[in-house]
């Protein structure tokens, strides 16, 4: 049923590419696919392990200016570049971890503030491989058959992308190492007492996690066509944990929903830019206060 | 050789917490067929020596051993797996958790997923004496319930020693006395060590006592004789 639902919002933005030629309603669809894949990735921590990973946007950064600089510069094909790219986030992501895996709570969040400060920093100040502040631009979108994959096709790629993502997670969490990230979150002492080797597990997740960040970020890169130190810094960590907390931490509906709600929001209100840090401000209170299960748990009550 | 080999060993345990000498050169070991118990007042080193039997702390210096495998040092999870299984003084569960998950979580540690887990964890269940809905979460239990799940949690993964931090702490007389026929029926599981700081309960359990001092073993012999010993009744009652 829980799986009907997930199949369900993933498909939902499909429909906007039926809109008919308007660019902006697809450009939106695919941001949506990219968050969700996003979203679902930082939920692995964030949801599942219980850890706030504020690095998140930065580690996603890195496999974008790594895949981007291998397809502009070494002439590498995207399909080439993108698995170098999540490798490369996945092990700094894992080398990130280690100082901050063994906080906890409030004080792991910081440490992952300052990392992701340090990351974006380290955006502007190479520029000879990212341009500094102001960015590469005309990234190439990837070759399929000789020819740049158009419109409807490269979001519907994405879309798959974001699905085998979502996919992956939801077969993770019910394997072995699902139960045993979910116990860690719950009492990690505990964890070790049982025999449970709490570090270990906590950079798995890590790993997969930034695996999911590199592919996000390597294939937004090349979706959007331009990347800058500004669309990885921290406001970007903290929307994608929004869309989580918002759809519902620890579900593999909740960071789609999530995606699906905010993705769209500042194009919506794009005239009043100001009424969507008001949205994002209200939301983070009223998710916090009166739905710490997130919008999944009165959109879709668990069915017993 | 079995019947000669202790169930554990620990020589010449010493910790140091700033000034505090919490543990002085102790030694102890237990009979694979004995229930080992051990008492002392607060601040005595009970919980510091069965921190470092676990592997939740580190000894300055002594090794212990389990069934002749050298295990001080190891990290805590790895002690567990070795077979060493402890609980805690305050009630430790997942609380927001399935009673079946909450055991199942017993098997993660030894790379038993929960689907192949269920039935030893029935099983577990059933040694215990909780017969209950096993999807209700663990933190609707009541404490002597939450208690017997810690013990199944443990069982599942077949322990070779099982140390229990004051197992009867916050239970009403009668509770008291189900958790001594508990116990006593889980001797034939594993072998079975006991923090009090209570004499009547581990009188009514151990075959032999420990009683530590400010960090130093005091006596260490049967019930009876410790109960009659000076030093301990000067301990317990005041001089």
């Amino acid at each position: 049923m829980k799986d009907l639902h997930a199949l369900l919002i993933l498909s939902f933005p499909v429909l906007g590419l039926f809109a008919g030629d308007h660019g902006l309603v697809t450009f939106i669809v695919g941001l949506v696919f990219i968050n969700m894949l996003l979203a679902s990735g930082l939920n692995l921590l964030y949801g599942f392990s219980g850890l706030i990973p504020f690095t998140f946007a930065g580690i996603a950064g890195i496999s974008a200016y790594i895949c981007a600089n291998l397809v502009i510069r070494a002439g590498w094909a995207f399909w080439f570049a993108l698995p170098i790219g999540c490798i490369a986030a996945a092990v700094v992501g894992l080398l990130l971890s280690f100082p901050a895996i063994r906080l906890r709570g409030f004080y792991f969040a910081l440490s992952g503030l300052v990392i992701q400060s340090a990351l974006t920093i380290a955006f502007v100040y190479f520029p000879a491989y990212t341009n500094g502040d102001t960015g590469i631009t005309s990234i190439p979108k990837p070759v399929v058959a000789g020819m740049p994959v158009a419109s409807p096709w490269f979001e519907l790629l994405i879309g798959a992308a974001a699905a085998i993502g979502a996919g992956g997670v939801a077969l993770l969490m019910r394997s072995r190492i699902g139960s045993t990230l979910i116990a860690i979150r719950e009492d990690e002492d505990l964890c070790r007492a049982l025999g449970i080797a709490v570090t270990a597990n906590r950079c798995l997740a890590f790993f997969l996690a930034s695996l999911m960040a590199g592919l996000g970020g390597a294939i937004y890169a090349h979706f959007v066509g331009f990347i800058s130190p500004r669309g990885f810094d921290v406001l970007v960590s903290l929307n994608l944990w929004l869309m989580v907390a918002v759809g519902g931490r620890g579900t593999v509906t909740g960071p789609l929903l999530g995606a699906l709600i905010l993705t769209p929001l500042p194009y919506v209100f794009q005239q009043y830019s100001w009424l969507k840090d008001v949205i994002y401000g209200a939301a983070i209170i009223a998710v916090v206060i009166f739905l710490p299960g997130g919008l999944q748990s009165i959109t879709f009550r668990k069915s017993a | 050789m079995t019947s000669q080999q202790p169930l554990f060993q620990a020589t010449a345990i010493s910790k140091r917490f700033g000034g505090l000498q919490a543990l002085v050169d102790v030694d102890a070991a237990q009979r694979p067929d004995e229930l080992l118990g051990l008492i002392g007042p607060n601040g005595s080193g009970k919980s510091t020596f069965v921190n470092i039997m676990s592997g939740t702390l580190k000894a300055d210096r002594g090794e212990v051993w389990l069934q002749g495998q050298v295990i001080s040092g190891m990290p805590q999870h790895e002690v567990a797996r070795a077979g060493l299984s402890r609980t805690f003084q305050a009630i430790k569960i997942f609380r927001e958790l399935s009673i079946m998950e909450n055991v199942t979580a017993g098997l993660l540690g030894h790379g038993i997923g929960p689907a192949a887990a269920l039935e030893r964890a029935r099983e577990a269940l059933d040694r215990v004496g909780l017969v209950s809905d096993t999807t209700l979460k663990a933190g609707r239990l009541g404490l002597f319930d939450q208690r017997r799940l810690e013990f199944a949690m443990r069982l599942v993964a077949r322990p070779k020693l099982l140390m229990l931090d004051e197992p009867v702490g916050g239970l009403n007389p009668e509770e008291i006395r189900a958790m001594i026929a508990l116990i006593t029926a889980l001797r034939d599981q594993c072998g079975i060590f006991i923090i009090e700081h209570t004499m009547k309960v581990i009188t009514s359990l151990a075959d032999r006592v420990m009683v530590f001092v400010n960090g130093r073993k005091l006596i260490d012999d049967k019930p009876s004789v410790v109960l009659r010993d000076r030093a301990v009744i000067e301990t317990y009652l005041g001089a």
